[in-house]
């Protein structure tokens, strides 16, 4: 069997990468460990770059096993993106530990590989085996705040429930490959006959559900997600909160629209009821959070409602909104996150109340946290405007008007808490209202977020014909 | 349909009621016969020292992770040699890779001092 292993580009530069920093965390003495976070940021920006080879390439390795398409290229774009993002805002934090720094963007690069890999699995093997190395490395950077007892505690949760969510899921899979014979996604379609639909094809497909959806924190798989996002480092936070999300949703598109289209009417119904649950209590529990981190999560839970929505309307479409979505969602989440970064890094609080004033401590900050909150609310001409309009005119195409009702009514009470923020922010009298300073890295990362977020609002037509292509590898309505 | 069902509940019955009877049968048909040495601490051929419920260090599980991937190391480098001549040069430089990370994960593991007993 022959293997063009020039298609694997992006994965070993990937891979490389994690391991040369490793490698030169080994060699490098501890005190002289400084310029870590440019080099990652560095390297997967050259990697980010080089996927645009990939733009239109459609082939398949090891029989099936793995495939370089345009959807899975999307969302490796999406990871190496969100990738950089996190590597430059992560660097005050990292400067801050005592030990370890090197360690901690390996495990980033590495846990970008396990998204790498997930996303252009082909085959639920493979597609597993990118899971696991994206969340076990997840555990280890959640826990990464040594002697911080909150931190610990986010570690421990992740790894417990993580590991019962990966047992589900797995069992999940087994019964599927019982059912149908075959590990191999593309092949499912026609092992699995619409006419004969067994109880354990069902549980199956349920057990998929539970373990995807624990990863996307779909309402009422999302209990973990508020105190993980809580206790973990922030800026591995604002990670698991795109990159993990966005590698479950690829997931999902993957094995339900690429293996499942034939019996589309179970799963659909099943999405939608997660959907809508999702929407409505993540909205509505975010109301009352006093942490920042703590309403992002929640506010990160309906927003997993709004793109489950894409996978509701079961079509071309659907994956359009569901890909364009996923990533503005990076930028507007990482925007706010690293905001909450640099006001904790200088007063060490994630209280909204303590934002108060912000504007004039720091404009930039109150700015960017201004436009990404109002971006997850879909507030036009911001990008999150444009994404919703494609998810769910995608939805009503399909006859699913109750749906769109519900994500409507909720995005306007999602204006509520988000606009919270921004009256104190505005409004608010600072305790002390000494200008907040914070590095150039997380200056840049807040340009770019909200520069993105503006920019693709007005003019969405680079990102939507991405989304498009990657859409049409499924060949769908 | 409703007989796939039958047959996944019967599936559940049987291995609720499997190990109940399996362990209710040894416990009758087993000999009871009481000895000193049953009640002693078990240990592989050696004498038990002290008390059962002594501490243990953490540090065990750092080797025992250490020997997890040299275990998995070998259960690849096994059929890779048995077949080595056959594969020719590409199988080499594969192996060669394979080996060099997780080489470089035993030289981290050194480095952090996870082989160093204190």
């Amino acid at each position: 069997m022959n293997i063009d292993y020039s298609l694997l580009t992006i994965e070993m530069l990937t891979a490389g990468l994690a391991l040369g920093l490793l490698v030169l965390s080994l060699v490098v003495p501890g005190d002289q460990r400084k310029g870590f976070g440019y080099l990652t940021a560095a390297g997967l920006a050259i990697i980010f770059a080089i996927s645009f080879a990939f733009n239109g390439v459609n082939k398949e390795i090891i029989g099936g096993m793995y495939l370089i398409d345009d959807f899975g290229n999307f969302f490796k774009q999406l990871a190496l993106v969100a990738g950089v993002l996190v590597a430059l805002a992560s660097i005050p934090y990292v400067e801050k530990l005592e030990s370890y720094r090197g360690e901690y963007y390996s495990l980033l690069v590495f846990a970008t590989l396990g998204m790498v890999v997930m996303v252009g699995a082909g085959d639920l093997i493979s597609l597993y085996l990118g899971l696991e190395l994206m969340t076990i490395t997840f555990f280890v950077l959640t826990a990464f705040k040594r002697g911080d007892s909150k931190s610990a505690e986010a570690g421990i949760k992740y790894v417990l429930l993580g590991a019962m969510s990966s047992a589900i899921l797995l069992y999940g899979l087994s019964m599927l490959y019982g059912v149908a014979k075959t590990t191999v996604i593309s092949e499912l379609v026609s092992t699995i006959q619409a006419g004969q639909i067994s109880p354990a094809l069902i549980l199956g497909l349920m057990f998929l559900v539970g373990g995807f959806g624990f990863k996307i924190s779909a309402v009422p798989f999302h209990m973990w997600s508020p105190d993980v996002y809580e206790g973990a480092p922030t800026p591995v936070t604002s990670y698991l909160a795109v990159g993990s999300k966005a590698a479950a949703f690829a997931a999902f598109v993957r094995i339900f629209m690429g293996g499942m289209p034939q019996i589309q009417e179970i799963w659909i119904a099943l999405f939608a009821g997660l959907s809508a649950l999702s929407m409505i209590i993540g909205n509505l529990i975010a109301i009352p959070q006093t942490n920042i981190k703590r309403m992002l999560a929640f506010s990160g839970v309906a927003q997993a409602g709004y793109i489950l929505t894409g996978m509701v309307a079961g079509t071309n479409a659907g994956i359009k909104g569901l890909a364009f979505y996923l990533m503005i969602y990076v930028f507007a989440t990482i925007g706010a996150f690293t905001v909450a970064i640099g006001f904790s890094n200088a007063t060490g609080s994630d209280e909204i109340k303590d934002m108060a004033g912000l504007s004039q401590r720091n404009p930039l900050m109150a700015a960017v946290m201004l436009v990404c909150l109002l971006s997850m609310a879909g507030i036009p001409p911001l990008a999150g405007f444009a994404g919703k309009l494609f998810l769910f005119s995608a939805i009503v195409a399909q006859g699913k008007l109750w749906l769109a009702l519900v994500g409507l009514i909720m995005s306007m009470v999602s204006v509520y808490y988000y606009l919270s923020v921004a009256k104190s922010m505005y409004m608010g009298e600072a305790a002390d209202p000494s200008p907040i300073e914070i590095p150039g890295s997380l200056k840049l990362v807040l340009i770019v977020s909200m520069v993105v977020t503006i920019f693709l609002g007005i003019y969405p037509a680079p990102l939507t014909g991405l989304a498009e292509a990657a859409a049409s590898v499924f060949a769908l309505k | 349909m409703l007989q796939q069902y039958a047959g996944i509940g019967a599936m559940l019955i049987i291995a609720i009621v499997f190990p109940i009877i399996v362990i209710a049968i040894s416990s009758i048909v087993r000999p009871k016969k009481a000895a000193k040495y049953k009640y002693e601490t078990y240990e592989c051929g050696l004498e038990t020292q002290g008390e059962t419920w002594v501490q243990f260090k953490t540090n065990y599980f750092m080797y025992a992770l250490v020997f997890v991937a040299f275990d998995v190391e070998t259960v690849f480098l096994y059929p890779w040699a048995v077949k080595f001549m056959s594969l020719g040069t590409f199988a080499f430089i594969e192996m060669f890779i394979f080996i060099a990370i997780l080489v470089i994960g035993f030289w981290y593991a050194w480095k952090e001092g996870a082989l160093e007993w204190n």
